[in-house]
């Protein structure tokens, strides 16, 4: 009896945790996607970073850089022997002014596309730290570059380079993963030391550690960022969202929260990577499928799969790890080893280690709404 | 993990052991006075008065002299020579050091004082440090060498040519100023100040300096006065001083002070107080500015009577105190320094729309020429800034737009009332500007920093910058208003002995953003550029230098051919010479295309033409020829030239931009060297009159030189000009294989013009010990293969090219606090030690072979760069002096950027030691050379 009431009693508590009218409503959930492999035209099939740009779709590959047309679907690509510096292209960021294409060269450093022209920087022929590039961000005249060896900053104005280490900011280690600017702030996620966080109007840095040391184990959960070694960092409507090998985590200047695999819909734990689209809304890069976290208040997530076998795919809405939704569909992921996401509009790009995904956001919303179960546009009606 | 983090903490903790304390102090420069406290008397070998007595302390006082203003001018700097760094560098002590580096009793007016050749003092000038030599050495103390002396007594061109008794024999001058101490030394007590109401000469000059004060105080500073008191203990001194019974040190002596020492303090000698009487109570400048109120307060007006009470028949010495009173005069208003003959030298010129006014920048006037075209008059100049370059307007043609090359500004003028409304700080060295069609966005071509600057033109705010080419430079918008077309002035860095090309920009308008960048192969110096009416295509003029291969070579025209790129809709490029066979059509500059589009005229500033295209055959020859032909004949052909110029058109002295009027009928050149424009009828292609720009009637000198530097009658086939590698005085950013001693033996690159003169020996092999040599049978020998110049006009171009400025340095304004990174860069440069403590050789240092002010030891030495075909491994130490904007670098042009300067070709630290170097410290290095 004593277990009934236990049992009970847990129930009353889940179901109180949710906000009163939410248990029927119910995420946007893309059901109608596009996909791009080396079959359409991209130059290699492992896409490590992707950027939409209005019209164009830049994709960052193992061997080289494409460029797809949204409106044709006709692919574009650049390799060494077109003037591509490098073949790895591991981050992409795009100048909205200039429409000037800033690439992250995995061994070959910094590029900017141009009017057709690629422009090149590395450790040897400029004041760049180090060739590995893992990230490049645009920040107003300034172009921020995570490697190997720490962080540079490039001002296209006055030319002027600068390195950031362990020398001169907090950063523990100097392997540098991610780089992101929005709203004043340039975030660095870097291996080994956590999220910095660097302030454009004062200069001033600040880091997000773990509290818990270099556990990999929580012990204290939500008492800050979930582990140190970070892979990205995005700060949208003042919430800094971070990914890591070891879950992902939010904080909204006050509090943090974590999710794991454990207690949330994100498929993994390992996190090669995010994208947030609000503070409420952020979409995860893992080993095991794609990860949206759609309500935060919630914990409502929409987990994106393929079937290897079946090559066909489906996503199940979560709340509090509850299957709410299961939609199946003949066609999402390319590939369950996310690499990258980028978000623009209604729509999401999902870079994988076997092409591109590309989900099509028609009558996307923020958030949870009433709505009558999903249908894939290319699948069956969900369960 | 936790092991990890105890590691961490652990390295943390040397790192602190390791710094051993406290940072080490940087030494501040204390001035000549504070060593001369303990430095004189015979004790310690008179060393302060000696030196009191020598030229060096009246170095800085030199600079107000009239012939240093000529020196000024012929070394190529455009300030006053008291202000000038590089003047600053010889003249006076810590030039290159922050405020902060120096301590608040130093002062640069005493000129080239102690610390100059023997190091900041602060951290060795203790007694208890100073007698411990290797003490001393380690605290900063530097013992000078001849090669110390060299660095500012090495022959210059420009003190030389203006007042040829300037050089200096060091060998003989050392034991001129050669100033042992005692042995042993003893220290004397210096004379106790005077006291009461004395303040000091010091105090005086701290207001009565300039040119606004007379440069009074250098004035006394030059004089006998300011050294009266250190002769006393000279030979002559102390022989006079015994003559006249005085007994013991004259300099202690009351009987001597009194006429020797007459100020605030006995070591300034006979100070302004000495005549003008205590200075306390009339020194502010409220009671000077009231000569009632400062006479009341004690300020003397003397008269000679006062100069005899010492004077008369002083020391047997006869004394005409008219004469004397005549020598140490310092009115305050110094009479006006000579006019200075200033040009016009127009560049471009632009139609204001909807008028027959035609508004033309005038380049050394610093002012916009209006003219009226009807009337063919002048009806305005608007005074701008340095330099003006191009002029645009808004398409209602009530705004016009001027780009300052100098003054990195745009001037916009409201063009109904002429005047300047408003001034934009822009990139560096902007060149083209331009509207759009809607008269939405005015762009800015940056030449120097290779950017474009985007403006919203109904509030003026900067927008965006977009990046150019290498030296953008004109742009042209398409009859559809929907495409910029702009020029590069030089080439892409292609790399070590690669082909050149150059880049169009196209920009899309609607969104401002660069579209695609065509790519032209095998030229630089593109420059002017005019769309057809059809928009088909657009013209842009070029030049196509063979610097690969010797300039001995004659196919295909020679070192240097000229003519057009024809960028077509389609973003595709052809190439055609408008040189003929024999005669070069040198530096093709600008290019415009009448209103009907039938002709194209194209100026050439080397060979004072316009040559006429007629378009449609133009169009016809290159579509008619096979991809090939278009591609390797044409682009070389001398003979095609024949197939579409419709003739020559004679201008005045090197024309740059032309124009058509909007009635079709006439087009205007700008004839830069005669300050005029010659009128072109464009229905018999014939001048048809020419329009003053009222510029001075007198040909200078210099402008003789500028000419002759222009124009090139002096190459063979009139191909090109000492302008046409060295475009403003610069470089053209290629490196040239010069002699016929095979492909690519010792190829060399081109080397600036900008501020050279007191730089020799010239070449990057140091065979050129002048600039008469260099321009002269060098010049004919090697490059111009024709009669070599004659001795008149090798006067008047040495002239002129030694008076060529060197524009502001864009990274640093002198006097200015460097930036952090600057600052550490600096640390760098002048260091003595590895980051692990090694010390370097002082000559693998930065700062020996690259000493301050020019940067330069003027020698030469083996870096490690020689190559498999160089002749020889050492070369001459280029100046630093604005090197950011003289890429590529070493002495084959083979180090695209500076950092690849040590990256790639200094593997063995002979280039200075920087392998020990970290990322940033290589970083910082760089961003304070490029405020050099």
């Amino acid at each position: 009896m004593k277990y009934l009431l236990a049992a009970a009693l847990l129930a009353t508590c889940a179901a109180s945790a949710q906000p009163a009218g939410s248990g029927s409503k119910l995420p946007f959930v893309y059901t109608k996607w596009k996909q791009f492999t080396t079959e359409n035209g991209l130059p290699n099939d492992h896409i490590f970073a992707v950027k939409s740009d209005g019209p164009r779709i830049w994709l960052g590959t193992e061997n080289g850089l494409a460029m797809i047309d949204k409106a044709s679907g006709k692919v574009k690509s650049w390799t060494e022997k077109d003037g591509l510096p490098w073949r790895v292209v591991t981050g992409i960021d795009v100048d909205k002014k200039t429409g000037d294409v800033w690439l992250a060269l995995f061994g070959g450093g910094l590029a900017r596309f141009s009017g057709g022209r690629f422009e090149h920087w590395h450790q040897m022929n400029s004041g760049l730290v180090n060739d590995v590039a893992y990230g490049v961000a645009v920040e107003n005249d300034n172009v921020w570059v995570a490697t190997t060896a720490g962080a540079s900053r490039y001002n296209t104005v006055s030319r002027e380079w600068s390195v950031f280490t362990e020398k001169n900011a907090p950063m523990e280690e100097i392997w540098n993963y991610g780089v992101n600017y929005r709203d004043g702030k340039v975030h660095l996620a870097v291996w080994g030391s956590g999220v910095l966080e660097y302030d454009v109007a004062t200069n001033r840095w600040k880091d997000y550690l773990d509290p818990d040391g270099e556990m990999e184990i929580d012990l204290y959960r939500d008492d800050g960022i979930v582990h140190v070694i970070t892979t990205q960092a995005n700060y949208i409507d003042k919430v800094l969202w971070v990914s890591t090998y070891f879950g992902v985590c939010r904080y909204d200047g006050r509090n943090w929260r974590a999710f794991y695999n454990k207690d949330s819909g994100n498929p993994s734990d390992f996190n090669n990577n995010l994208r947030a689209r609000s503070g409420n809304e952020a979409w995860f890069a893992t080993d095991k499928g794609l990860g949206a976290i759609m309500d935060v208040a919630t914990n409502t997530w929409v987990t994106y799969t393929r079937d290897p076998k079946s090559k066909t795919g489906k996503a199940v809405v979560t709340r509090d790890k509850t299957v709410l939704e299961t939609v199946e569909m003949g066609l999402n992921l390319t590939h369950n080893y996310i690499l990258a996401v980028d978000v623009e509009d209604n729509d999401i790009f999902i870079a994988t280690s076997k092409g591109l995904a590309w989900g099509v956001g028609e009558g996307y919303y923020g958030g949870l709404r009433e709505r009558p179960r999903a249908l894939a546009s290319n699948g069956r009606a969900s369960k | 993990m936790r092991v990890r983090t105890i590691a961490v903490l652990a390295a943390g903790l040397v790192a602190l052991l390791g710094m051993g304390g406290a940072a080490p102090k940087k030494p501040v420069y204390m001035g000549a006075r504070a060593c001369g406290q303990c430095h004189d008397g015979a004790g310690m070998g008179n060393q302060y008065s000696k030196w009191l007595t020598t030229k060096h302390s009246k170095a800085y006082a030199v600079l107000s002299l009239p012939e240093s203003v000529e020196i000024t001018k012929r070394s190529g700097l455009r300030g006053q020579p008291w202000k000038e760094p590089i003047c600053l560098g010889c003249h006076s002590t810590a030039s290159t050091a922050e405020d902060w580096e120096k301590d608040d009793a130093f002062r640069p007016e005493d000129g080239l004082q102690c610390e100059s050749c023997h190091g900041p003092g602060s951290e060795y000038m203790s007694e208890e440090v100073m007698r411990n030599k290797a003490e001393a050495m380690k605290a900063g103390l530097r013992l000078p060498t001849e090669d110390t002396c060299l660095g500012c007594h090495l022959e210059k061109g420009s003190h030389t040519a203006v007042n040829p008794n300037s050089t200096v024999d060091i060998k003989q001058a050392i034991p001129r100023i050669a100033h042992p101490l005692t042995k042993p030394s003893q220290l004397r007590a210096p004379p106790a100040p005077r006291g009461g109401d004395f303040i000091g000469s010091s105090a005086c000059g701290a207001c009565h300096k300039g040119p606004d004060h007379g440069h009074q105080w250098d004035v006394w500073r030059r004089s006998d006065h300011a050294r009266a008191w250190a002769v006393l203990s000279t030979a002559d001194g102390r022989r006079i001083a015994s003559e006249m019974k005085v007994t013991g040190d004259p300099q202690l002596s009351t009987q001597c002070l009194g006429c020797h020492a007459v100020g605030a303090e006995a070591n300034e000698g006979v100070g302004c107080e000495a005549c003008h009487g205590a200075g306390k109570k009339y020194a502010t400048e409220a009671v000077m500015k009231d000569p009632a109120a400062a006479k009341a307060a004690g300020l003397r007006i003397p008269s000679t009577t006062g100069c005899n009470h010492c004077h008369r028949e002083t020391h047997g010495k006869p004394f005409d105190a008219a004469k004397a009173w005549t020598k140490i005069a310092h009115p305050t208003k110094l009479p006006p320094p000579p006019a200075e003959t200033r040009y016009k030298t127009p560049l471009n010129l632009t139609f204001r729309p909807h008028t027959a006014e035609l508004w033309v920048t005038c380049e050394a006037g610093n002012v916009v020429a209006v003219i009226d075209t009807q009337s063919r008059r002048k009806t305005a100049e608007i005074a701008v800034g340095n330099a003006p370059t191009d002029v645009a307007f808004t398409p209602d043609g009530k705004r016009a737009f001027v780009s300052n090359r100098e003054s990195d500004t745009v001037s916009v003028i409201d063009t109904g009332t002429r005047l300047v409304t408003s001034t934009l700080k822009v990139g560096d060295e902007p060149h083209g500007v331009l509207t759009d069609a809607q008269g939405r966005r005015l762009y800015v071509l940056n030449t120097s920093s290779n950017d474009i600057w985007v403006f919203d033109l109904a509030t003026l705010k900067f927008v965006k910058t977009l990046s150019g080419g290498i030296g953008p430079w004109s742009l042209a918008l398409s009859p559809d208003g929907r495409t910029i077309a702009v020029t590069s002035t030089f080439s892409n860095l292609t790399g070590f002995r690669k082909p050149l090309k150059s880049e169009i920009t196209l920009i899309d308008t609607e969104r401002s953003a660069v579209l695609d960048r065509p790519m032209v192969p095998g030229t630089n110096l593109m420059a002017g550029i005019a769309w057809h009416p059809s928009g088909r295509f657009a013209l842009a003029t070029m030049n196509r230098t063979k610097n690969l291969v010797p300039m001995t070579r004659l196919m295909q025209g020679w070192t240097i051919t000229n003519g057009l790129a024809v960028l077509w809709a389609d973003g595709t490029v052809d190439q055609v010479l408008l040189d003929q066979p024999g005669a070069g059509f040198s530096d093709a500059t600008d290019v415009a295309i009448s209103i009907d589009g039938r002709y194209a005229l194209v100026t050439s500033s080397g060979t004072d033409r316009v040559a006429v295209v007629d378009c449609a055959k133009l169009e016809r020859l290159l579509k008619s020829a096979s991809k090939q032909d278009r591609e390797t004949v044409i682009p070389n052909h001398l003979g095609k030239s024949a197939d579409f110029l419709a003739g020559f058109v004679p201008t005045s002295t090197s024309p740059r931009g032309v124009t058509m009027a909007p009635d079709g009928r006439y087009a205007y050149v700008a004839g830069s060297l005669d300050d005029d424009l010659t009128v072109i009828d464009l229905k018999t292609l014939q001048p048809a009159g020419r329009i003053s720009l009222e510029g001075p009637r007198e040909i200078t000198l210099q402008r003789k030189g500028e000419r002759l530097f222009h124009n090139a009658k002096i190459s063979f086939r009139r191909q090109f000009a000492c302008h046409s590698c060295h475009p403003d005085g610069h470089v053209d950013g290629l490196a040239y294989d010069i002699e016929a001693d095979g492909i690519g033996v010792s190829p060399v690159d081109n080397r600036t013009l900008r501020g050279i003169y007191d730089t020799a020996p010239f070449k990057w092999e140091g065979t050129n010990a002048t600039l008469r040599r260099q321009c002269g049978p060098r010049l004919s020998v090697f490059f111009t293969r024709n009669l070599p110049f004659t001795n008149e006009e090798l006067d008047a171009l040495d002239y002129y090219i030694t008076t060529i400025q060197r524009p502001p340095n864009r990274h640093h304004t002198p006097g200015e606090a460097y930036t952090p990174a600057q600052k550490r860069g600096k640390a760098i440069f002048e260091r003595g030690t590895t980051n692990d403590g090694r010390v370097i050789p002082l000559d693998n240092r930065c700062v020996t072979c690259h000493m301050p002010p020019y940067y330069t030891s003027r020698k030469k030495f083996d870096v490690g760069t020689q190559q498999a075909l160089d002749r020889q491994g050492t070369f001459d130490v280029p100046h630093l002096n604005n090197i950011y904007d003289s890429a590529p670098y070493l002495h084959n042009g083979m180090a695209n950027t500076l950092e690849e300067i040590w990256t790639v070709f200094n593997p063995y630290d002979k280039h200075g030691v920087t392998n020990d170097m970290t990322k940033d410290q290589l970083n910082d290095l760089i961003e304070f050379v490029k405020t050099l």
